[in-house]
């Protein structure tokens, strides 16, 4: 059992990633790649150690995975652009304060807004890129990354909150489309967006109650927290789960200690880093998002983070707050 | 992203046999990348080419990049291809789904490949039913599969100008009946039985309705720990549509039996085991919320007691019990 935070540990685990250039793993993760940076870098900027990583490279990675043709980023250089990889590329600029390498640019500007807008659909959803795979989480996607350009628009926003609105189920969770069954991670995408657009006010108390009903009983027994009923439990809704409370200002409806003691069981006191649960292979992801539960209920000194872009407040207070 | 994979100690040994495995495998796999990116860069939309999207994908089927790439040769040699080229296709994904059945891309190169198929496009749809069914027979929770149940079925129904909301009804039955604590099938009966009264499938509505508080009261009384039927119960006795077509006489009776009988399983469960079933707590609340905004004389409000009691028994979830009560008249 462990119950101290390795954070010492995490830094080095983080800062190792970029060495395993010898595993097979490495290059096989390449269509992640730019959102593990941005794990990472969230993970160091939780942990106060941002400058672990070495602003001008990281950068220039940003900056070779954009793609010329099409704009928007790709997760890797010559890799296709996608809304995922976008969003990621976006918030690794803003964290470290080189947004303006697109948005003092005008033709990446350009290039990229009408890269996120060409993606909506007639009925406000979202594809990821131009082969149609719908999902909330694209909508999260363009309205996150249109949000830290500071270029949303009432024509982009009223039909993706109509269609997110429409993924919202009866028992209080939300679906990657309507009709789909509730899922955690679909919970953050849905709420996470319609925070970021300021519409959360479009739900009525009663459907807010519901929705932190539906999440609270996500909490199983040893502490951790599950996506769906009937699931095991995963670090990884640490943060979908509580995020969304926390949008909803319903943090205190889960036991965050019994929550902690579960992500502090999850890590690995060798070589750092966190994992799904107790005893399993860590790896970044779950790091950061373990981290980041861990700064919602206010463990120890870590940074705060924002339960609404997932990104520490010193970053998301540069975004512009829609409406503007 | 990893999930599931136990934790393993590496001694020196083994990481240098890994290192030395991984070594051949990171070299044939730049290399094929390279070559990928070069037929890319120089439009190459060959048969060759797609051979070469294979061998990259079956090495790494999470390669998007990879998958557009092979959309954008097939369409444009669509016409060179044959119907066994399709067949062949189809058989392609399924191997690597059967391999990765949580990848994305698969799913979204099956369905591309489906939508683009040149002949029988009901007959193709629905043989992929068969696909699906089998799917959720190993793994009946799979959120993939469920989502993609409801995607082959929306298109069998847009080809064959017919509802099959009635076969899937009898699905979802069937699986719930296997799996009492199936949660995605309850969360389809809950699709599936909104969508048949508004479309005005069931003949005899309030027949339909009153087989339905049959089945969950089974339910119940068969197993009353998991959460599933119990969020499937809050949908029925809240459901506005249901509400109204009952008699104002019937959905009291509902209510009122509802709880009787989640008092009755809780009492049962006391004197077995010595232990409150929290559930029937919690849906007693439920119901008691409907009668107060009904207007039902409520005899013996078990509100109040119940939230303080749930404190103590869900300790986990008691600053929600504490907002509950502090709302109660």
């Amino acid at each position: 059992m462990v119950v101290e935070l390795l954070k010492e540990k995490h830094i080095e685990y983080v800062k190792s990633l970029d060495s395993k250039t010898e595993t097979l793993e490495y290059w096989l993760s390449e269509h992640l790649r730019l959102n593990g940076v941005y794990w990472g870098l969230t993970a160091l900027c939780i942990l106060d150690s941002k400058d672990t990583f070495k602003k001008e490279d990281v950068v220039d990675f940003v900056m070779s995975c954009w793609n010329d043709k099409t704009g928007g980023f790709g997760p890797f250089p010559r890799h296709d652009a996608h809304l995922l990889a976008t969003l990621s590329g976006l918030q690794i600029l803003l964290t470290f304060n080189s947004i303006e390498l697109i948005t003092k640019n005008e033709q990446k500007l350009e290039q990229i807004l009408q890269f996120i807008r060409g993606n909506q659909l007639e009925d406000g959803s979202f594809q990821g890129d131009r082969f149609g795979e719908v999902d909330a989480r694209f909508s999260y996607n363009a309205l996150s990354s249109l949000s830290i350009l500071g270029r949303l628009t009432p024509e982009v926003v009223n039909p993706a909150v109509a269609h997110i609105l429409k993924c919202l189920n009866f028992d209080g969770g939300f679906g990657l489309c309507p009709g789909a069954e509730s899922h955690a991670s679909m919970a953050f995408t849905c709420l996470g967006a319609l925070s970021i657009v300021n519409k959360l006010d479009l739900l009525s108390p009663d459907q807010i109650d519901t929705i932190g009903w539906w999440l609270c009983e996500r909490q199983v027994p040893e502490g951790g927290l599950n996506g769906r009923p009937g699931k095991l439990p995963d670090v990884c809704y640490s943060w979908w789960v509580l995020s969304s409370l926390a949008i909803i200002k319903k943090l205190n409806w889960i036991d965050s200690s019994k929550l902690s003691e579960f992500i502090l069981d999850s890590q690995d006191d060798i070589k750092g880093g966190i994992a799904d649960r107790p005893g399993n292979e860590v790896d970044v992801f779950h790091t950061v998002f373990g981290l980041a539960g861990l700064s919602l209920v206010g463990f120890h000194d870590l940074v705060k983070i924002n339960p609404t872009y997932c990104m520490t407040y010193d970053v998301t207070d540069k975004i512009p707050k829609y409406p503007y | 992203m990893q999930h599931g994979i136990k934790r393993r100690q590496w001694t020196k040994d083994l990481l240098d046999q890994k290192r030395e495995d991984d070594e051949k495998k990171i070299a044939s796999y730049k290399s094929l990348v390279k070559s990928m990116f070069q037929c890319r860069d120089n439009d190459d939309y060959t048969y060759e080419a797609i051979e070469l999207t294979t061998n990259l994908l079956d090495m790494n089927p999470e390669f998007n990049t990879a998958w557009n790439y092979r959309r954008d040769i097939i369409s444009s040699i669509k016409t060179q291809l044959d119907l066994g080229f399709w067949k062949n296709e189809l058989k392609f994904t399924m191997i690597q789904l059967k391999k990765f059945p949580k990848v994305y891309w698969i799913w979204n190169h099956r369905v591309w490949t489906l939508d683009n198929f040149p002949s029988q496009q009901l007959t193709i749809w629905q043989g992929e039913l068969t696909v699906v069914d089998a799917l959720l027979e190993l793994d009946s929770r799979n959120f993939h599969g469920w989502h993609y149940r409801r995607m082959v079925i929306s298109k069998i129904e847009e080809l064959s100008h017919s509802s099959l909301n009635k076969k899937e009804f009898d699905y979802v039955t069937s699986k719930i009946n296997k799996n009492i604590s199936n949660y995605s099938a309850w969360h389809q009966r809950v699709q599936l039985i909104t969508d048949m009264l508004s479309k005005d499938q069931i003949t005899d509505k309030v027949d339909f309705i009153k087989k339905e508080i049959d089945y969950i009261t089974n339910a119940i009384f068969t197993d009353a720990e998991d959460q599933s039927v119990w969020f499937y119960i809050v949908w029925m006795v809240k459901f506005p549509t249901i509400r109204a077509l009952l008699s104002k006489e019937d959905y009291s009776n509902f209510l009122r039996e509802l709880k009787d009988n989640a008092l009755m399983i809780n009492a049962d469960e006391v004197d077995f085991s010595g232990k409150e079933n929290v559930w029937c707590l919690k849906i007693v609340l439920e119901i008691e919320i409907i009668q107060r905004l009904l207007c039902e004389p409520i005899v013996e409000a078990v509100s109040k007691d119940y939230l303080e009691k749930l404190i103590k028994l869900d300790p986990l979830r008691q600053n929600r019990y504490r907002f509950l009560l502090s709302k109660l008249p």
